[in-house]
Order: structure tokens, then C-alpha cells, then sequence
């Protein structure tokens, strides 16, 4: 380690404790604390990776979480930020967006033509002509940016949080910090956030006393019961200070997303220093006055050997003393406050070499260290509506003034000592407490589940801080000379010159057409430069130019992290593990785990429609209502008449959204006096209780009716096939099972298998002889059970799902969903008999009424191709013959094991819908077949015959 | 340290009363708030809406004069009862809930509907000997899932 420097510089850096790297492929070594950065220019690695478009060589420039020229490949993780990641044992760093290697890079081609490819370079070249894209997407490729992405990479684990804190303090500061411990001393709760890794800001690369104050600070906010979030990041600011932290040192995941609803929110992000815009300011060996300071105090590294420091402030002055105690030698101060200048640096392609001055001097060097001046990270103020002002005696933006739960500290308000921003900083923090001490005592008042509020109503206190004042600077943005603006776009004060030339002179449109700010530094170093090169170019001010808005997030965060864990409800029926256990392939219908079959769904409609099978319809939405108005309810939500239904009686019912659309179907059947029992279909569950709860609240909130889910408490299975009176009858004394007693859409209560309680119904989906029995589920598994050994003798087999899609479509139900779509209005399930338009009112009965005059509308056919061996796909267009014109579509198809056919259900407008009509399907293959309307929607037993028996 | 347990057998029912209703007025309670009476827990979960937890429930609903428009259900069978106790249940929910669990939002006793993990539930909190404590009550057929879920999120602390 080269230009490691001695103790006591480098305070976070831990000398015991080596950790060993690799750079490019070679072992080094680094300390525990350094960042990838620090540990590669103490092995005096300088180069740390290559310009985005000109492949330039670069370096450190601000040595924080924003430097533009430290983008490094780690492992299998492109892009990261090597200035801020903490160096780990074991890893493979590597340079990335260069070929064939750091040192010598092709791509740097590209600099011999930098003059061709300015600002809008790409959109004017490659728009035309249009059909060479594909060819010029495959060149341009190549040279995108960013690191390699291994698509094997296992997936990290990220996390996510709520929070409701009193306080959050953005900006860990000595104003931040000071906020934090103020607020906590007056009861609230309280979040610091700081993006680098450890609190302090600027204290940490100050005089011995400013770490004192940092490391005291600091304890007392831990001793307080701060929540300190370090290598965080406060990453927006929404509606009713909710704001997104997005966190990077939880344990045991790679980031994790914080949702903190803030009572008050404290911005306290200091100033970050501004980079001055000369020839040859990205040569490696240039850097801010900060980042001097910070390589030599924090991490022990010299950064060069012989430095020219141009300083406007007191920052350039104690890089001065940074600079000597780490003993590089100071070839020339030149200070702005004496009206002293540099216009360009040179040197070769790995280092500065030689600054010139104002005055044409020539300095021979290689560490240019500038101090010019800072810019306010206004972002979070912005997003909570506040519109900086430019000050031209600071030479900075500052707030104009945030809404009043939005509070900002420190730097961004003022300039100060260190005692002056502390008190700042805890007169915020004494404020920002007391007005979210209004806000909670406000919120928890109007909640009802919270504790009651204690004491007298707080009044809302007013801002009495006293201001900090602002210290006079000189602008200093660009020499006489151009340079870079934008480190991580390789965009220059030329391009931005260029780009108002041709018009683009709103910093809006500039920003986007040239792309400066929009790097991964989001404009922090860059937005003010480029407001003060087009106020140059315009030759107006800055205030006149004004800046972008900043918008979330304050700095990049990991599409992982806004993901968080991925968790994605699933639901399961009591006898899921039984399917499971015996062959069940699972298969996940909306939210259900269902079993698709148990190995031959034909063999499964065969067993069906020749002797006994069962099927678990858990998922078969089911709604328990009560209440003298359940009538008047169904008469609004189904299209047909249920004022009449007597006990005991079962009614199949459709339902429509109010502009007529098939919403959802079921039967209901009606239990007692004031008591139904509603089923929807499995996906339409929620929906449907949601619907009810809707028209309930909102329209008559005068009907009494109590509505209840109970899908999972009752377990479902229908037992189907000519066999199933049989065996039901086997496992019941307490239902009548004789067709005249328990006739067709009907329901009864009582005992099945010892189990009390449970509701028969003789319906089905099938078309075969069948009753769906409803069974509390903590006793499903013994009725399951029971069907199975019970029926032994009777060739009782379990069927699945896939057999039961078979065998509806054998039967020509229609499926909500599949066979209607968004647009499938109630006339085109041809159940016009049950749309009853003498009804005073149902939900869609006038958009209906209207599609019914008209009469345009698609309806739903049973068709059947006319070679029985070609399954049409599903969603397969039918077409006028001969033409393109798609006159409908095939909405359900399978192969009937009944028919030995393929059966299909289809939509065809009214003028195909005639039987007999013959419809040309066009197939996937491109093929087109011919298929025949039939006459009745069932393929199968149209007269019900079975169903009825 | 955090302990979650399903609490299978748990009976449950439903109580939905109107205002006025003799069975709104014995089972009382503000709404938001829940109370222990002997073997039951009485859960005032929406303005006209209680649950009654626990082996005294069926007969408690039983037993409530359901004149006027008042109605019970058992959702024994129909909802599932989970219980997460420990200094950190409130940090687990916190990873998969956005609603406020701290002390003077949601105090002992107090009781929500809130989505947790993408699951409708109702909690209330319901600390176990002076440890903080919270009942979910939610679908039955999600519980595969959710106690993974809440497995998951726990294994930090």
C-alpha cells in the first residue's frame, strides 16, 4: 500500500485488520473501513475506470457517494459506487465499460471523433433510415455503459418496513445530528438517516475538535433512542410526508425499502461541494477540496505528491493543511478571493501534470485540488413543493420555504460555525418536535382504535429560529476555458453551449436533450454547472434561468429493494394435502392451489360420466347472508326475479356491472326464513362480497342484510356421475336423497358422515347426476374420506379441475371470464329468459335493455369443428370465409372423451350464430379449418336427462 | 424474540348487530376495542360488527338475544386464529403491515382490520402476561402462506 499514509491519519480505517481484494485480476490488500476506492489509490492504483461516452480516464473526484468516476464491477454486481461500498474480504473488483482493459481501451476510440458526436449526436444520426435500426441497435449495443449482469445470479434477499415516526432527520450532519437529539429530548421518535457510514458530515475530515463534537454527537443521539440508520439514503418525499428511506446496512439483506409516514420531516443534507468547469477538469489527479481532505483524514491515503489547491473558501484552505500534514508538497495556492483564477490543466492520459493560471502561468503538479464553491441539495424540499431561490452574494440555491411539516437545517439554510449550525440544527429539532407532537395528538384523537389523548389540545408552534447567516462567495462555475459538466454523461459546457445554440435553451430541455443531470448522481454535481453554463450562454442570470425540478429518488435505489420480498397470497382448501399426497399435479387457479388432475384427466370424465367421482370446489366463492331485505338485494344484483324463492329452493342467477357487462354468476340458494347462502364463482369471491358491501353502504343502507364469507369455512365437493345418489345416500340418514324429496335445485341441511352441519345441494357443473355438499372444513378430510372408502364398490375416483373444464364444456356451460370477456354484455350468453326487463330495477338492466333493442351484439355458440381431431386453440379468430374480417373468436375448446370429438364454445357475432352456420377458424399454424354451430349450447345430453334424474 | 403460533381450534364467531339491538347493547365496547370476559374475547371489529374468540363463544352467541337486526355466524371453520407474542411482534408486522403499532396508536386491547402481507386480517392486541401480543384472524385457506410469511419476516429477531 503505497500511498498509505501514517497514523493518526485515516480514522475509520482499522490498520489491525487487512482484508485482500482483487483489482483487474491482482491480489491487494486493503483495511478494514476503506472503501474500494480508498484501498485501490492507496495501492496507488490511480485510474479507477473510463469515461461513459469518450472512455477518458478517470479518478477520484469527490470521494463520497456521489463521485461520477469510481464505477466498478464487484463480483457479479455491476455499477457500484466505489468511493462509497465498504472494501470486503474476497472481492473481485473489476473496471467496467472497457475493452480490452483499463489500461489500454479500444472504445477509447472514440475520443478522435468527440467532435462528431455532440450533444443530440445519437437521435439526429440513427433516425433514419428507419429500417437500418435493428442494425444500428446491434453496433450501439456494444457500447452501452454500465458493468456486466450475470442472468444466473441467484437473487439477493431484500426487505421492506413501515414506520410512523414523530421525526425523521434527513442528513447526519452536526445540524442533523443536533436536530435528532433535540427531538428525542422532547419525546418524539425519531429516524436519522445518513448516506454515508458513519454520522458526522463534514466534522469527519475537520480538526480534532470537529470529530470530538461528531463522536459525541453522535453517542448522544444512540444514547437518546435515535434510530440511526447509516448508509441510507432519505430517497423521497410524497404526500403527507410519507417518505421512502432507502437503507443499505440492514443485516443479512442486500437494501431494504423503509415506509416511514413522518410527522415532521427534518432536511438537514449539508452543502456538496461543486466541481468548476475547466480544460482538462476530469484528469485523474484532479479532485474537490473534500475529497482531499476526506482520502487523507478519514482513510489515511495520499493522493498525490506535489498540489496546486484553488480555493475560494475556508474548505480549499484546510485542504491546504490536509494536504500538508500528509506531506505533499503545495507547488501553488491560487485563491479566487484575490481574484486569482486557472483556466486549464494537461497532462498525460493517466494524470494532471501541470495547471495553468489566469495569468498564464504554467505549474507543474500532479494533484489539482479545487474549492469553488457549494451547491444545496434542494431535492427533498423540492419534492414537498418548494422552489429554491439563487443567491448571487453565496453563489447558491437556498429553500424559499417548505410547507410547514417539512423543516431544513444546517448548510442548506445558512452558513455558520460548527457551534452555530449545531444550535440551528436543535432549534430545528425542538421544532420539528413540538409541531409533531399537534400532528399525532391530531391523529390519534381521530383514531378509533388509539389511546386516548392525555392533556389540553397543543397549539401548532410557530418558527421563531433565528436565521443563520450567509457568507458572501464568489460564483465560480466556469473558467474561460471548456470542460466537463456532467461526469457520469461525458456531457461538456461545449455541448451545452452547442445545445442553446440550437434551440434547447430552457434547462428543462437542455437537461434532456444533451441527458446532463440525468446520470447516476442525479444532478448533485452537475444541475448548478449547467444552470450557470446556459445562464452563460444565454447571457442572463441564474436566477433568470432557474433550475430542473428535482424528483424522487434523492439517489439511485435497487430495483430490488422497491420490489422487497416477494410475497404472493396463496390459498388452499383442507384437503389440498390429501390431493397432494395422492398424485394431485397442483395447478394455480388465481389464488388457489388446486389439483389440475390425478394423472388422466379423460380417464377421470370417463369415471365420471360412467360411475361416481368427486371434486374438491373449495374455492367456489361463498357468501352467508341474513337479513329480512337478502331478497331485495338478489333482485338488485341477478338479472332475474328472487323475491319468490321458496325454503329449500335453489336459484342459478347471473350478474352484471351497471353498464351491462357479465360481472359474475352462481346459485343461491335460500336456507331459511331470513337466511341464503350465495355462491359466486372462484375468482369472483372478493369481488362479489365487495360488490354487495358497495351496493349495501352506499345505496341502501337502510336494507338490512348481514353478509358473512364463509369460502373456506365450508368445504366444498361435488359428487357427480349416475352413481352419486348412491353413494351419498350411503353416508346420510338425515337428507332425503329421493328424487321427489330432493329434486332438482334444491338444497338441504343435515348430518353426512356423522359430520352436523352440513348443507347438500343437488346442482352441478357437469351435467351428470350430482350434489355439491358443503362440509365445516375441520371435518372435510373424514367426509372426503369417507366418499372414497364408501364408494369403493361404486368406482368413486377423485377428478380434478381439468376434468371438470371437460366435462362443462361437454354440458356447454359458459365460464365468466373465459367465454364472456370486458366487453361481454348479459344478451351474449344467450340467457335472455333470466334477463328480466319487467324487473323495476337490477344493476346493467338499462345498458342491457339498450344492447337487447338493438340487438348488436356477439352470442355465445356451441361449435364443433368439423374434422373431430383438431383442437382449435383457444382465442383462435373465426373469420367471414375467404376474408380477413374477424367476425369472432373460439373462447373454450378441449377434446371430449365423451364425444371422442373436439367440442368448442365460441363468440361470433348474431349473423354466424344460426345452427349450422359453418365458421372458418383460423389456427395458430396459420391453417384454416371449418367448424359447425351447433343447435344447443351441450354438446352432451342437451335435454338434462342425466343432470335431472 | 418472537413466537407465532396458529391457534387451530380456536371457536370463533361472528356477531352482526345493529345499533338499538339488544345484542349490541350486551356485548357493548367502543369500536376499535376488545375485552376478556371469562373464557371469551370479545372483539368490537367494526361499528356493527363483534367477534367473540375463544371456548366460551358458542355458547356466549348462543345465548345473545338476536331481536331486531342482529344475526351470528361460527366462522370457526371459516377463519384462522394465529398469535405472534414478543418484544418484536410489532417489528414483524411492521415488515408486512403499514398500520401504526406503537403503543399510543394501537394500545393493548385495541383491534383493526388491516392487510398484512397482502391478507385481509383483523388483529387485536392482546398481550400474554405483560408481553406484547397480537391475535390474527384471517381466511383460513391462506395460513399455509401466511405462516411462512410471518416466519420469514420474524427470523431477524
Amino acid at each position: 500500500m503505497s500511498q498509505r499514509l501514517p497514523a493518526p491519519l485515516g480514522d475509520v480505517i482499522d490498520r489491525s485488520s487487512a482484508i485482500s481484494f482483487t483489482w483487474n485480476g491482482t491480489k491487494l490488500q486493503g483495511f478494514e473501513g476503506d472503501t474500494i476506492a480508498s484501498a485501490l489509490l492507496a495501492n496507488g492504483e490511480h485510474i479507477l475506470g473510463r469515461s461513459m461516452k469518450y472512455h477518458r480516464p478517470r479518478s477520484v473526484l469527490t470521494a463520497d457517494f456521489w463521485d461520477p468516476n469510481t464505477t466498478v464491477q464487484v463480483d457479479d454486481e455491476p455499477n457500484v459506487r466505489a468511493s462509497h461500498r465498504k472494501l470486503a474480504d474476497g472481492m473481485a473488483v473489476s473496471a467496467q465499460n472497457v475493452w480490452p482493459s483499463l489500461k489500454f481501451d479500444v472504445k477509447a476510440a472514440n475520443g478522435l471523433v468527440g467532435r462528431f458526436l455532440t450533444a443530440g449526436f445519437y437521435y439526429k444520426t440513427f433516425m433514419k433510415p428507419a429500417k437500418l435500426w435493428p442494425a444500428y441497435e446491434h453496433v450501439l449495443a456494444k457500447f452501452a455503459p454500465g458493468g456486466a449482469v450475470d442472468l444466473n445470479t441467484p437473487h439477493g434477499r431484500y426487505d421492506k418496513r413501515y414506520a410512523h415516526p414523530d421525526v425523521v432527520v434527513a442528513g447526519g450532519g452536526p445540524s442533523g445530528m443536533a436536530a435528532a437529539l433535540a427531538a428525542a429530548a422532547a419525546g418524539s421518535s425519531v429516524i436519522l438517516v445518513e448516506h454515508e457510514h458513519q454520522l458526522g458530515g463534514y466534522l469527519l475530515w475537520g480538526s480534532d475538535d470537529d470529530r470530538t463534537a461528531a463522536t459525541g454527537l453522535a453517542a448522544a443521539c444512540a444514547a437518546a433512542g435515535v434510530e440511526i440508520l447509516t448508509n441510507s439514503t432519505v430517497a423521497g418525499r410524497y404526500e403527507d410526508n410519507w417518505i421512502s428511506i432507502s437503507q443499505r446496512s440492514h443485516p443479512g439483506v442486500i437494501e431494504r425499502l423503509i415506509k416511514a409516514r413522518a410527522k415532521t420531516l427534518v432536511v438537514a443534507a449539508g452543502t456538496i461541494e461543486r466541481p468548476y468547469v475547466f480544460q482538462g477538469n476530469d484528469l485523474p489527479g484532479v479532485m474537490t477540496s473534500g475529497a482531499a481532505q476526506r482520502l487523507i483524514r478519514m482513510y489515511g491515503v495520499k493522493p498525490g505528491t506535489r498540489a496546486v489547491v484553488f480555493t475560494a473558501n475556508e474548505s480549499g484552505d484546510s485542504a491546504v493543511e490536509a494536504l500538508q500534514s500528509a506531506g505533499i508538497s503545495i507547488a501553488r495556492v491560487v485563491d479566487a478571493r484575490s481574484g486569482e483564477g486557472i483556466t486549464s490543466a494537461s497532462g498525460s492520459k493517466s494524470r494532471v501534470k501541470r495547471v495553468t493560471l489566469s495569468d498564464g502561468t504554467t505549474v507543474e503538479c500532479d494533484l489539482l485540488v479545487t474549492a469553488v464553491g457549494w451547491t444545496t441539495p434542494t431535492s427533498l424540499l423540492n419534492m414537498a413543493g418548494d422552489r429554491p431561490v439563487y443567491d448571487a452574494d453565496a453563489a447558491r440555491f437556498f429553500p424559499a420555504g417548505p410547507p410547514d411539516n417539512v423543516l431544513a437545517t444546517g448548510g442548506m439554510v445558512g452558513d455558520g460555525s460548527r457551534d452555530e449550525l449545531i444550535a440551528h440544527g436543535q432549534a430545528t429539532g425542538e421544532l420539528a418536535a413540538g409541531r409533531a407532537a399537534v400532528v399525532r395528538q391530531r391523529i390519534q384523537a381521530a383514531t378509533a382504535r388509539a389511546a386516548a389523548v392525555d392533556g389540553p389540545e397543543l397549539d401548532y408552534p410557530a418558527d421563531e429560529r433565528t436565521p443563520l447567516d450567509r457568507v458572501r462567495h464568489p460564483e465560480l462555475y466556469r473558467s474561460t476555458t471548456h470542460g466537463i459538466v456532467d461526469y457520469s454523461e461525458d456531457v461538456s459546457s461545449k455541448d451545452l453551449f452547442s445545445a442553446a445554440g440550437e434551440g434547447f435553451d430552457s434547462v428543462e430541455l437542455i437537461k434532456r436533450f444533451t441527458t446532463a443531470t440525468m446520470g447516476p448522481s442525479q444532478g448533485k454535481l452537475e444541475t448548478v454547472n449547467t444552470v450557470a453554463v446556459l445562464a452563460e450562454a444565454r447571457n442572463e442570470t441564474i436566477a433568470e434561468v432557474g433550475t430542473t425540478v428535482w424528483r424522487p429518488p434523492y439517489a439511485p435505489i435497487s430495483l430490488g429493494a422497491l420490489a422487497g420480498r416477494i410475497n404472493e397470497p396463496t390459498r388452499i382448501s383442507v384437503l389440498q394435502p390429501w390431493h397432494e399426497a395422492n398424485g394431485a399435479t397442483p395447478i394455480l387457479a388465481g389464488q388457489w392451489v388446486r389439483p389440475e388432475h390425478y394423472g388422466d384427466p379423460a380417464a377421470e370424465v370417463r369415471n365420471t360420466r360412467t360411475n361416481v367421482g368427486v371434486i374438491d370446489v373449495t374455492p367456489l366463492g361463498k357468501l352467508d347472508l341474513q337479513g329480512p331485505d337478502v331478497p331485495k338485494l338478489l333482485s338488485l344484483l341477478y338479472t332475474n326475479k328472487w323475491m319468490a324463492l321458496p325454503i329449500g329452493g335453489v336459484r342459478y342467477g347471473l350478474m352484471c356491472a351497471e353498464d351491462g357487462v357479465v360481472l359474475d354468476d352462481g346459485v343461491t340458494a335460500r336456507l331459511g326464513e331470513e337466511h341464503y347462502l350465495m355462491t359466486t364463482t372462484s375468482s369472483g369471491a372478493a369481488k362479489i362480497w365487495n360488490w354487495i358491501e358497495m351496493w349495501l353502504q352506499t345505496e341502501h343502507p337502510d336494507w338490512q342484510v348481514h353478509v358473512t364469507p364463509v369460502t373456506t369455512g365450508l368445504t366444498s365437493i361435488n359428487i357427480a356421475g349416475p352413481n352419486s345418489r348412491e353413494l351419498l345416500g350411503r353416508l346420510t340418514d338425515d337428507i332425503d336423497l329421493d328424487p321427489d324429496a330432493f329434486p332438482y335445485m334444491n338444497v338441504r341441511r343435515g348430518a353426512i358422515a356423522g359430520v352436523e352441519n352440513c348443507i347438500a345441494w343437488r346442482i352441478g357443473f357437469t351435467g351428470e347426476l350430482s350434489y355439491e355438499i358443503h362440509v365445516p372444513s375441520g371435518h372435510a378430510v373424514h367426509v372426503w374420506e369417507q366418499l372414497l372408502e364408501q364408494g369403493a364398490d361404486l368406482g368413486v375416483k377423485a377428478f380434478g379441475l381439468e376434468a371438470q373444464r371437460i366435462m362443462r364444456l361437454e354440458k356447454g356451460h359458459f365460464i365468466v371470464g373465459q367465454d364472456t370477456d370486458g366487453l361481454s354484455k348479459a344478451p351474449v350468453t344467450g340467457l335472455n329468459p333470466l334477463l328480466k326487463l319487467d324487473k323495476d330495477d337490477w344493476a346493467g338492466m338499462p345498458e342491457v335493455a339498450w344492447t337487447m333493442e338493438s340487438g348488436d351484439h356477439p352470442v355465445i355458440v356451441a361449435c364443433q369443428p368439423d374434422n373431430g381431431s383438431v383442437i382449435p386453440e383457444e382465442a383462435a379468430q373465426i373469420l367471414r370465409a375467404g376474408t380477413t374480417e374477424i367476425v369472432g373468436r373460439i373462447t373454450s375448446s378441449r377434446m371430449s372423451p365423451t364425444l371422442n370429438r373436439s367440442i368448442c364454445l365460441a363468440q361470433v357475432t348474431k349473423e354466424f350464430a344460426d345452427p349450422g352456420t359453418s365458421l372458418e377458424v383460423l389456427l395458430i399454424s396459420g391453417e384454416r379449418i371449418t367448424a359447425t354451430v351447433q343447435e344447443h349450447h351441450a354438446h352432451f345430453d342437451p335435454e338434462g336427462a342425466r343432470l335431472r334424474g | 424474540m418472537v413466537e407465532i403460533t396458529q391457534l387451530d381450534s380456536m371457536p370463533k364467531a361472528s356477531v352482526r348487530a345493529a345499533d338499538g339491538t339488544a345484542a349490541a347493547a350486551a356485548l357493548g365496547l367502543d369500536f376499535g376495542s376488545s375485552e376478556q370476559r371469562d373464557d371469551t374475547l370479545v372483539v368490537r371489529i367494526r361499528p356493527d360488527e363483534w367477534y367473540l374468540l375463544g371456548d366460551g363463544a358458542p355458547a356466549m352467541a348462543a345465548g345473545l338475544d338476536l331481536s331486531g337486526f342482529a344475526s351470528t355466524v361460527d366462522t370457526s371453520h371459516s377463519r384462522t386464529a394465529v398469535r405472534i407474542t414478543g418484544d418484536r411482534a410489532a417489528d414483524t408486522l411492521a415488515k408486512l403491515g403499514s398500520a401504526d403499532f406503537s403503543d399510543h396508536m394501537t394500545p393493548n386491547g385495541a383491534s383493526m382490520g388491516i392487510g398484512i402481507a397482502g391478507v385481509t386480517c383483523d388483529i387485536v392486541r392482546d398481550d400474554q402476561h405483560g408481553v406484547r401480543s397480537y391475535l390474527l384472524l384471517l381466511d383460513g385457506s391462506f395460513v399455509t402462506y401466511f405462516l411462512g410469511v410471518l416466519h420469514d419476516a420474524a427470523s431477524e429477531f
